[in-house]
């Protein structure tokens, strides 16, 4: 066995262990914790405002604050002649709350969404009329953020793509995996955003978990020198569970009510986001398997199947705990 | 090329002394405690020389050495971490700066430190930094997962400085190589960055 498969053990095992530390609850880390307001137009500069989805910490403890020249006392609020125009910021956005989407409907003109996350604090409210440069680039801060934040918080999208490199190692191959994964997951992505498909988020969850565990299995395969479909035929597998990745990815999206206009360049923004961050997290894995290579550091031989066993568990372990969500719900 | 490497120096102690703790708060809010754990100590000038300076001594006295560090350094941190909030309002700030003065010698003198002992010296670094650590932690934090990010950048600072040193300074380059003057010289410099820290920390 090669010192480069030890280091990967290693680096696994590490992975593993603070996978496992990671309580159920915040393994559904793709059930973000947000929260929507609408404001409705009810003459010239008054508006309406209401909790349609109510944030899990209360909408009471959610301190918002609108343009200055706004009165907010809800469920009114009123912006003079001048309108509802300029910065809205939540002053107390944290772990446990942390997108709010805020929907404004006007008497006149279409409806208009704006974000606020613990990556973008502040939306700027532009008024009608077509999106100008800022909005654009407002936009484009606001998604590629939320994407570095979605796959960097996704442990089972990471512990999928870790489990990848151990299978196929680095040079082109790898190149070629992680390309198919993300072009599975940015079309499936896509077409649930776009309303193509549609599937419910909790047994996608499982099956997400499962895909981990079929990483597992594989890698088991292959340290017993059999040659397992992953090791055949890589980018066919990272294709296929990308496309189940890509349509959990979009679940972070679905409930935000974007504006439909706006739909293609927040997808846009926010798969630029996640590849960001998944891009970060395959080169420092490779950066840390070439530092133990340097530096000689294997595990010893009785441990080399132990991470294998720990991936099968921890996403077993996962996908009991989300299987039970799914039937608690029927 | 060596004015290239203390221009390179120079600029990383500036914008290291220009972040501040506050900025790791900012990413809890953001990605959660594990990566608060994680970017903590990067942002503490302290903790970036005193792993710098541990990884670059044990990276120079060879891979069959330094690579015992892979473990006994985030085992430290977690060890230390628990031992922050019995600190109460006592500064580990000479214990930095012994520890970095202490290094720094050891790096200037290109001196040949047994295994046992290099171990002990990044036990020891890591035991204090992993205190000073969980020292500032508030009650809202996870301190499981706070620990895990702490322990993981620990273990990926330390695993790539050693390796980029044993990169840098080849086991075959001569004592008067300039690679191995380089490594002498930012030794000399961590150990007076130490003593000034040693000054100002029992003057205050």
């Amino acid at each position: 066995m090669s010192a480069i498969r030890y280091l990967r053990l290693a680096l696994l095992g590490l992975t593993l262990a603070l996978a496992a530390l990671i309580r159920p609850s915040a393994l559904n880390a793709h059930e973000a914790a947000m929260g929507v307001i609408e404001f409705r137009e009810v003459r010239p500069g008054a508006f309406v405002g209401r909790w349609s989805i109510e944030p899990s910490i209360g909408a009471s403890r959610i301190d918002l604050r609108m343009p200055p020249h706004c009165f907010l006392r809800l469920p009114e609020m009123n912006c003079g002649q001048k309108g509802l125009v300029g910065p809205i910021t939540i002053s107390n956005l944290g772990s446990n709350m942390s997108v709010v989407l805020i929907k404004v409907i006007p008497i006149e003109g279409e409806p208009r969404s704006y974000t606020i996350s613990t990556a973008n604090p502040v939306a700027t409210v532009l008024g009608t009329g077509a999106p100008t440069l800022e909005a654009w680039f407002e936009l484009a801060k606001t998604y590629v953020n939320y994407g570095i934040d979605h796959i960097l918080l996704g442990a089972d999208h990471l512990l999928f793509v870790l489990g990848l490199i151990w299978i196929v190692g680095g040079g082109w191959r790898l190149v070629k995996t992680i390309t198919a994964f993300t072009i599975g997951h940015s079309a499936s992505l896509a077409a649930t955003a776009f309303g193509l498909i549609g599937v419910p988020e909790r047994p996608l969850n499982a099956c997400i978990a499962l895909s981990i565990a079929f990483v597992g299995v594989e890698i088991i395969k292959q340290q017993r020198g059999e040659t397992g479909l992953t090791a055949r035929y890589p980018w066919i597998v990272a294709f296929t569970f990308g496309l189940v990745h890509g349509i959990g990815f979009a679940g972070a999206l679905a409930g935000l009510g974007l504006e439909r206009r706006l739909l293609p360049a927040a997808l846009l923004f926010f798969n630029i986001g996640v590849e960001i961050g998944q891009l970060a997290f395959v080169l420092l894995v490779l950066a840390l398997i070439w530092a133990h290579r340097r530096l000689g550091a294997v595990v010893p031989r009785w441990g080399e199947a132990v991470p294998a066993y720990l991936i099968g568990s921890v996403s077993m372990f996962w996908f009991f705990g989300r299987l039970a969500r799914v039937l608690a719900a029927i | 090329m060596k004015q290239k490497s203390v221009r390179a120096l120079m600029a990383a102690a500036i914008l290291l002394i220009g972040t501040s703790a506050a900025d790791a708060h900012i990413v809890a809010a953001r990605l959660g405690d594990f990566y608060m754990g994680a970017s903590h100590p990067l942002t503490d000038l302290q903790d970036v020389v005193l792993w710098i300076a541990t990884g670059v001594l044990a990276g120079t006295l060879g891979a069959s050495k330094g690579r015992w560090l892979i473990p006994v350094f985030p085992v430290g941190l977690l060890v230390g971490l628990p031992l922050g909030p019995l600190l109460g309002n006592v500064s580990t700030e000479l214990a930095d700066a012994t520890m970095m003065l202490a290094i720094g010698m050891l790096l200037a003198a290109a001196a040949q430190v047994p295994t046992l002992l290099l171990c002990a010296i990044a036990f020891a670094v890591a035991i204090i930094r992993g205190a000073a650590n969980g020292a500032e932690l508030g009650p809202e934090t996870d301190r499981l997962l706070y620990a895990a990010g702490l322990a993981y950048v620990g273990y990926g600072s330390i695993t790539l400085t050693m390796a980029l040193t044993v990169v840098f300074k080849r086991a075959s380059d001569s004592a008067t190589s300039w690679r191995a003057i380089a490594v002498r010289a930012l030794g000399g410099w961590i150990a007076a960055i130490g003593l000034m820290m040693a000054s100002l920390a029992l003057a205050s």
